[in-house]
């Protein structure tokens, strides 16, 4: 899933495009939220002594946990999220999907080696490869943001694009995805580890397209074909070429067609490498015309209660205290940020001595030389 | 060379008490005409603008414009060192410095203490503000302002604030009920120019505000007797504590507004 060691490039090359971000700061942003990754996270992190939370009968609830928690969460801190969930795959994904087939079937194997021998630990480690988002989870994850009042939509295609084309066409603020592709979508913002659950204490990680395109002087373009070459969702990538050589081959060569004529490189590429087919699909992603309006309304607790209670055995009273909360939200005026009316321009500190993989963050004078002096945080 | 001496700590004190609550880190800009600062709270909701102009200082010299990043946590904590009658003296000694002295004398100038405060390189998102043409101006006591704000902090979240030919009005309402509190306009201002409340006004103007942010304009009130709210429509709200014979500090708060989608 997403670009292989994208991050990376970006961390090294464009620190600036990278900030961490608390979530009551992000007060009054609408937000495209990817509903599959989000999904997956709360299936892998939302367990208890390793398994999946279930009701009595053996109905896994952990998607609808995570959720109903992350999302009011945002909503308490005036944070405006639209959910986007996957429409048909798209055709050249037929590449990725056959992997992680071949993938779960490699799992299910180890599973069960594991499950022989008692290694609880391998089991586990198997379990969450085999997670999946099933139909049936998505259609009970938008029967829950129904009665919680929040917006979603259906992508034509894949969700993160749509989330790239929303925040694209400013019917959002950002886009929030685990996947790195959304940047080659073209996301001005992406916003990661947005839904992961609190529990894991993962900063938000704030993405900023255009700092990474002035970091890495690349065009979007160019941000696609590397995303291409360091492995991408619908193809191979090519062998012997990492995030470093990635970087550097498209900095010299400007493009795959370039990068793909040198000898070594063209050794690693792989047979019936459709990247031409691939650049296209970031380029021009099937997504919607995004001329939806998007409404946030108050939450139906009576049927919040029907369903998380009677149907998947949540507590009530934690049900009615989060219904509560969103009501409350619901009531209360919406706060409006200062860059609604005022122009803002970010102005950075010269990068020095950048931290490797870390976002940018503001530095003691001198600090670079002590080594290690961070930026003292609350 | 940046060298900059106050009469008295207190002020110093009470200028930083009154940011570090809505910034942890803030770029000071030193320019021969004195000190700015802009700070901007991370939710990009608040704003606060600093202005000390250098003929309020006992001495003031700049030789060239210095930004200067401070933690004003650590620079709370230097000043607490300093008796409020103490004189203050800054400097920093090279350009691109990494250090603030920061240095106290008694008044009897027979105990000098000196510290040294690091600087940091600060990433911040600067605002500009466009010149207003205000609807309301509320000029009214700075302690009345701190001591309405925390009463109504006791019965919500926000505050509305009404200003209307007769005066101003601020009013509340919460879980557990409501409450309001009507400043008239007084056509005199009395002799101490404290105690009364004046409203200018071209056009009615109401604005709800989150109180959790007036609670932390309010810790201004002590540089200043009276405090003015600027009021327009679609616009922040601006309140202005003027500090006596040497500047000013603005806050702009982003208001609240109901949800127009139902």
């Amino acid at each position: 899933m997403g670009i292989k060691g994208l991050k990376q490039v970006i961390a090294d090359r464009a620190p600036a495009a990278l900030r961490t971000v608390e979530m009551q700061h992000l007060v009054g942003r609408k937000v495209a939220v990817d509903a599959s990754t989000s999904l997956y996270q709360f299936l892998i992190a939302v367990r208890s002594e390793g398994q999946n939370l279930t009701t009595s009968d053996g109905s896994t609830t952990s998607h609808l946990v995570g959720l109903l928690y992350r999302t009011s969460n945002m909503i308490e801190s005036g944070l405006k999220p639209v959910y986007v969930f996957d429409g048909k795959p798209p055709v050249m994904k037929g590449y990725e999907l056959n992997k992680r087939r071949e993938k779960r079937e490699k799992a299910e194997e180890s599973l069960k080696n594991a499950q022989e021998e008692g290694d609880d630990e391998e089991m586990l480690k198997q379990m969450k490869r085999l997670t999946k988002v099933t139909p049936e989870i998505n259609e009970q994850a938008k029967r829950l943001l129904k009665l919680m009042g929040i917006p979603y939509v259906t992508a034509p295609c894949e969700a993160e694009a749509e989330c790239a084309a929303l925040a694209r066409a400013g019917k959002v603020w950002a886009a929030a995805s685990q996947d790195m592709d959304t940047l080659l979508f073209g996301a001005p913002i992406l916003l990661r580890n947005l839904t992961v659950p609190a529990a894991r204490k993962l900063p938000i990680e704030e993405i900023h397209l255009d700092e990474v395109l002035k970091g890495l002087e690349f065009t979007q373009d160019q941000l696609i074909d590397m995303g291409i070459i360091l492995g991408c969702d619908y193809c191979d990538s090519i062998r012997g070429v990492g995030p470093k050589s990635g970087y550097e081959l498209i900095r010299e060569h400007k493009g795959i067609d370039g990068a793909v004529k040198v000898e070594k490189v063209a050794k690693g590429v792989p047979e019936n490498w459709p990247f031409d087919q691939v650049r296209e699909l970031f380029r021009n992603a099937d997504v919607s015309d995004c001329s939806e309006d998007f409404a946030w309304e108050k939450p139906d607790t009576e049927g919040l209660v029907q369903f998380l209670v009677n149907e998947m055995e949540f507590s009530e009273q934690r049900v009615r205290s989060v219904a509560a909360k969103l009501e409350k939200a619901a009531g209360k005026g919406q706060q409006v940020r200062i860059d609604s009316f005022f122009k803002v321009t970010a102005k950075r500190a010269p990068a020095k001595g950048a931290s490797k993989g870390g976002a940018a963050g503001n530095k003691r004078k001198g600090a670079a030389a002590a080594g290690g002096a961070k930026r003292p945080k609350k | 060379m940046i060298e900059a001496k106050l009469p008295q700590a207190s002020l110093l004190k009470k200028i930083i008490e009154a940011i570090k609550e809505l910034v942890d880190e803030a770029n000071f800009d030193f320019t021969e005409s004195g000190i700015r600062l802009q700070a901007m709270d991370k939710s990009h909701v608040a704003l606060s603008f600093l202005h000390l102009r250098d003929d309020g200082f006992r001495e003031y010299r700049c030789d060239r414009s210095q930004t200067l990043g401070i933690n004003l946590n650590s620079f709370s904590k230097i000043l607490k060192c300093a008796a409020n009658d103490d004189q203050v003296h800054i400097k920093a000694t090279t350009d691109n410095a990494e250090t603030l002295m920061v240095s106290f004398e008694s008044s009897g100038k027979d105990r000098i203490s000196e510290f040294n405060l690091k600087l940091m390189d600060i990433d911040i998102d600067s605002v500009d503000v466009p010149d207003m043409d205000y609807q309301a101006t509320v000029t009214m006591s700075s302690q009345e302002f701190a001591r309405i704000v925390r009463d109504l902090s006791s019965i919500g979240d926000a505050v509305t604030i009404d200003a209307t030919k007769q005066g101003v009005k601020f009013s509340a309402s919460g879980d557990d009920g409501n409450g309001s509190i009507l400043l008239k306009h007084q056509k005199m201002i009395d002799d101490e120019g404290t105690s009364s409340t004046s409203v200018e006004i071209t056009e009615p103007v109401s604005h709800s505000l989150a109180l959790k942010y007036l609670a932390n304009f309010a810790k201004a009130a002590p540089l200043a007797d009276s405090v003015t709210i600027n009021l327009i429509e679609e616009a922040p709200v601006m309140f202005e504590f003027k500090i006596s014979d040497i500047g000013h500090i603005r806050f702009y708060l982003a208001p609240q507004i109901e949800e127009d989608n139902e």
